[in-house]
């Protein structure tokens, strides 16, 4: 666009001319400086993901030799057929199974906690969101043990049990026990998106609700849960795919019984040697994972 | 006034939040089918006393009344009222249609009713062919309209309306204040109105209550309201007025704190210190000299003129006093400037006087 036609007069002001080519070379300037700032971080996820998920990737389709090497070489499918077999199966499932219920013990008991927190005074709301945070001072290897002396044959939990009548409950290297560590690991991803979805509902909506004859029930239903729905997924997700990939927690409360998929990777690569068949389940679990954030953004979510 | 049972009774309502008392003993009768505004500065406890009315705040003390039935303890989902909300509060998540709808579906109304009644709500509020859109599609003054028309679909026996267009640029305010009225006619049912702006107050109620840290100063119509101010804040808050202190001397008499002596028709005892309230467009400005004889006229200088297009303000000071008066911006009215001097006067029926 030209904003002047006729030449300045001779001892006039200086007119500014602003022509398609500067108006183009700006934009140039805007999207460069874009891709500079954001050079670091793609520099990062080249270096740390792409490489690395492309060598998982290439081991997963080579070939294990008989002296537990691997041959990179007479590329197969073998290691993905072996995802099949009943022992790989089961515990895929159960991986599955567990991170499904984790997630949804996280949702009903995080739910109402960050509903109460999000309707407090500010200074409160700030006093409750540190003591959600307040877990992370500590180390998670370190927490998972703690749990480990609490559910322990002469711990705690089997001391409240007995109290209440119910008799010695020993659930240490149980699933219930890796459920437990589970939810209390990341109950705090859970609890931070919802409280965010929640905050930023206009509470007159609530009282709309009321006002059109719905119940406190209906309301939550038809209103509440609808618009809180982002914090909902964005939760659900942090939750369930650190759960589906969970290592320590299985590994430490459930006896190393390889309960979930983490710790039979892990056997795959160090104990029975099989890294092509460790690397395919790596790069399943990496395909769950990544397909679930995948949907998450597609429904518009900005929660995470 | 009320004459049958009152569409909405407050009597003795208190609402306590803590150590802040939000609304102070109020009684209140508002007659069924009509147009009531509750006016007041923010924080008076007016959209307190509203959601009181709705159910979202129940009362300390006091009994609650619609239509004769006690609700002061019903939630809100039980009470036979609907309320637009300030900022309309429309659900973000469904349709202009949907939203109109939910009221009806709560109340498990028949399908092949709630049909017909959301069609005719909408068109009522002018909304045919914006069904489908969502809340964040629509303009304010549109949302305005699904919010009534999600309202008064459920045919309330009373409907609420929180700062209904405060949220709108002037033009579409006053445009909606006449279209509201006219609304209200023609449904028929009691509208209480909460609004801080007297003039859409004035403009568009049978009767305003005035409030103030929690009481209810005055209720009565428009006009009463702004000839016979019950008090200091009534005055000062109802359009504009000159507020000349003073105290009580005689019979109909107000000696001003400046000494000046004035006819001032009034109920109270000699000795009570009063304020007399003047509005600026029942003073008139003459020269020196020259007022009506059955005028009250008081002589002075002319401190500033304030051009207001449509009108000029005259600020008049006499013994240091001033009082401001409003003349209309007519052809051919006198040349009138900063330092001439002039006689003020007014009929003495045109003040009120108030105490604090």
């Amino acid at each position: 666009m030209t904003l002047t036609t006729a030449p300045p007069p001779a001892d006039g002001p200086v007119l500014l001319e602003v022509t398609p080519e500067f108006e183009r070379a700006a934009a140039r300037g805007d999207s460069r400086r874009g891709f500079l700032l954001s050079l670091p971080a793609y520099v990062y996820l080249v270096l740390f993901f792409a490489i690395p998920f492309g060598i998982v990737v290439v081991y997963s389709l080579a070939t294990r030799n008989t002296i537990g090497g691997t041959d990179l070489a007479g590329w197969n499918l073998d290691s993905y057929r072996r995802l099949a077999e009943p022992i790989v199966r089961d515990i895929l499932f159960r991986s599955v199974w567990i991170a499904v219920l984790t997630t949804l013990i996280c949702l009903v008991v995080a739910y109402p906690f960050s509903y109460f927190i999000a309707t407090r005074t500010p200074t409160i709301r700030n006093i409750l969101l540190v003591f959600v945070m307040i877990p992370f001072w500590t180390n998670f290897l370190v927490r998972n043990y703690a749990w480990r002396v609490i559910l322990g044959s002469d711990g705690p939990f089997a001391a409240v049990t007995e109290a209440l009548g119910v008799g010695r409950q020993e659930i240490l290297f149980t699933h219930s026990a890796v459920i437990l560590g589970l939810v209390y690991g990341y109950l705090p991803f859970m609890v931070l998106p919802l409280y965010a979805a929640i905050e930023r509902i206009d509470g007159s909506l609530i009282e709309a609700g009321r006002d059109l004859y719905a119940s406190g029930a209906q309301t939550f239903r038809r209103v509440l849960l609808p618009l809180s729905m982002p914090g909902v997924l964005a939760g659900s997700i942090l939750v369930f795919v650190p759960s589906l990939g969970a290592y320590v927690t299985p590994q430490i409360l459930g006896g190393g019984k390889s309960t979930m998929l983490g710790s039979y990777i892990v056997v795959q690569f160090l104990t029975a040697r099989n890294w092509p068949l460790g690397a395919s389940l790596s790069f399943v679990l990496m395909t769950v994972m990544l397909t679930a954030t995948l949907i998450y953004f597609r429904a518009g979510g900005r929660n995470l | 006034m009320p004459a049958a049972v009152p569409a909405v009774g407050l009597h003795s309502i208190t609402k306590r939040f803590g150590d802040v008392i939000a609304v102070d003993s109020v009684d209140l009768e508002i007659a069924d089918g009509e147009f009531f505004a509750l006016l007041g500065p923010s924080g008076c406890g007016k959209t307190t006393t509203l959601r009181l009315i709705a159910g979202l705040e129940f009362p300390t003390t006091g009994s609650l009344r619609i239509f004769g039935d006690e609700v002061g303890t019903l939630p809100p989902n039980r009470r036979p009222v609907n309320t637009v909300f300030q900022n309309y509060a429309l659900f973000p998540h469904m349709t202009a249609e949907e939203n109109v709808a939910f009221g009806l579906r709560m109340r498990k109304t028949p399908k092949s009713e709630i049909e017909p009644r959301v069609r005719d709500a909408i068109a009522l509020v002018h909304m045919e062919g914006m069904e489908q859109r969502r809340p964040d599609q629509l303009s304010g003054g549109q949302q305005q309209r699904v919010a009534l028309a999600r309202a008064l679909v459920n045919s309330p026996k009373v409907l609420l309306l929180d700062e209904p267009l405060g949220a709108l640029d002037l033009k579409l305010r006053e445009a909606m204040q006449l279209e509201l009225k006219a609304l209200q006619r023609e449904v028929g049912i009691t509208f209480v109105f909460v609004t801080h702006d007297q003039g859409e107050a004035l403009a568009m109620s049978d009767r305003i209550g005035v409030m103030d840290g929690g009481r209810l100063l005055q209720v009565g119509t428009p006009e009463e309201i702004y000839a016979r101010p019950a008090n200091r804040f009534v005055a000062d808050f109802i359009g504009h007025a000159n507020l000349l202190d003073g105290m009580v001397t005689g019979p109909d008499q107000v000696t001003l704190t400046n000494g000046i002596t004035i006819a001032a028709p009034s109920d109270i005892q000699p000795g009570g210190r009063v304020a007399v309230s003047l509005r600026p467009e029942q003073a008139f400005l003459h020269s020196l000299g020259v007022a009506p004889g059955h005028h009250t006229s008081v002589d002075g200088r002319v401190e500033q003129v304030t051009y207001l297009g449509n009108a000029l303000i005259y600020r008049v000071s006499f013994q240091w006093m001033h009082i401001d008066v409003r003349a209309e911006n007519r052809p051919g009215r006198a040349p009138v400037s900063a330092g001439d001097e002039v006689t003020v006067s007014w009929e003495p029926s045109s003040v009120a006087v108030v105490q604090d």
